[in-house]
């Protein structure tokens, strides 16, 4: 079976997330035990956030396992990238982005799918999209779904 | 391109009754994430008393905003551990949030789950 997972968001607890390896360095690939991943989820309590309006939320989501870095990009307004498509579609993108920075308060549980990067060698999440868990358990649901998914699909055979 | 590195420490999941000497967690500066019924809180002194079984802990709240706490509801912590002179332990907490509605059991056997698929992948990444 082909375990390329590099299309899909991977579930990972953030120790497994963050002792990724980068190969080669400075590329956007990312592999754990050799199986290539570009994508992933991650699910945890916020427990740092520096908000630049316009520019970018930094924060970090801590699932008891480690530390995840994250950043949403607000930039949409200054972003070449954005310069080149449709306002009205790159307005909504933002509402939407500035709505999900809103909703990042120190303390909530925060579920977040994005690419893997880094930044200075570290490993961090360039967020794509940001929901805020109400459900006590979805911690701990997510931690289930991690170990399940590490075992039966992300281990080498 | 900006950072998102925040040099924040993850709060180790510990019980209130494994919180106590000899285990290495109960260490002064240790970062911990602790879950208990709340059993008194003092608005002047914004200290809490959270309880599990016979163990307790007080957590220092004054760093907390935007949390209203209610006598008998689950709360979840992290923060750092204070040992007091007289062995007392008080944890000064970061965040916290109300845990209403948590079901105990399965999170306490989740948490024996994670530590076992930690200690595997440690061992694994060794050989």
């Amino acid at each position: 079976m082909d375990k390329s997972l590099s299309l899909v968001h991977v579930k990972l607890l953030a120790f497994d997330l963050l002792s990724l390896a980068q190969s080669p360095p400075d590329t956007p690939t990312f592999s754990r035990d050799g199986v290539s991943l570009s994508r992933a989820e991650v699910l945890g309590v916020v427990v740092y956030r520096e908000h630049k309006p316009g520019r970018f939320l930094k924060f970090a989501v801590d699932d008891g396992t480690g530390c995840v870095p994250c950043i949403l990009w607000l930039n949409h307004a200054t972003s070449p990238y954005f310069a080149r498509q449709r306002p009205q579609g790159v307005r909504l993108i933002a509402d939407v982005a500035n709505g999900q920075a809103s909703l990042l308060k120190l303390g909530a549980v925060a579920r977040v799918r994005g690419r893997i990067t880094s930044y200075r060698g570290a490993v961090q999440i360039t967020a794509s999209s940001v929901a805020v868990e109400r459900d006590p358990n979805a911690e701990v649901l997510h931690w289930l779904d991690c170990l399940k998914l590490a075992r039966r699909v992300y281990d080498r055979p | 391109m900006a950072s998102s590195g925040a040099a924040v420490g993850s709060g180790t999941p510990v019980t209130l009754k494994e919180l106590r000497p000899p285990s290495p967690l109960f260490a002064d500066g240790a970062s911990l994430r602790i879950l208990g019924k709340l059993q008194e809180y003092s608005v002047e002194t914004t200290i809490a008393m959270i309880v599990d079984g016979d163990a307790s802990l007080k957590i220092d709240t004054q760093h907390l905003r935007d949390l209203s706490f209610r006598v008998g509801s689950m709360y979840q912590f992290i923060g750092e551990l204070q040992i007091q002179p007289d062995n007392e332990a008080v944890l000064r907490a970061r965040v916290g949030r109300n845990v209403d509605g948590l079901d105990l059991n399965l999170y306490y056997q989740s948490l024996q789950l994670v530590r076992q698929f930690q200690a595997e992948r440690a061992r694994f990444q060794s050989t």
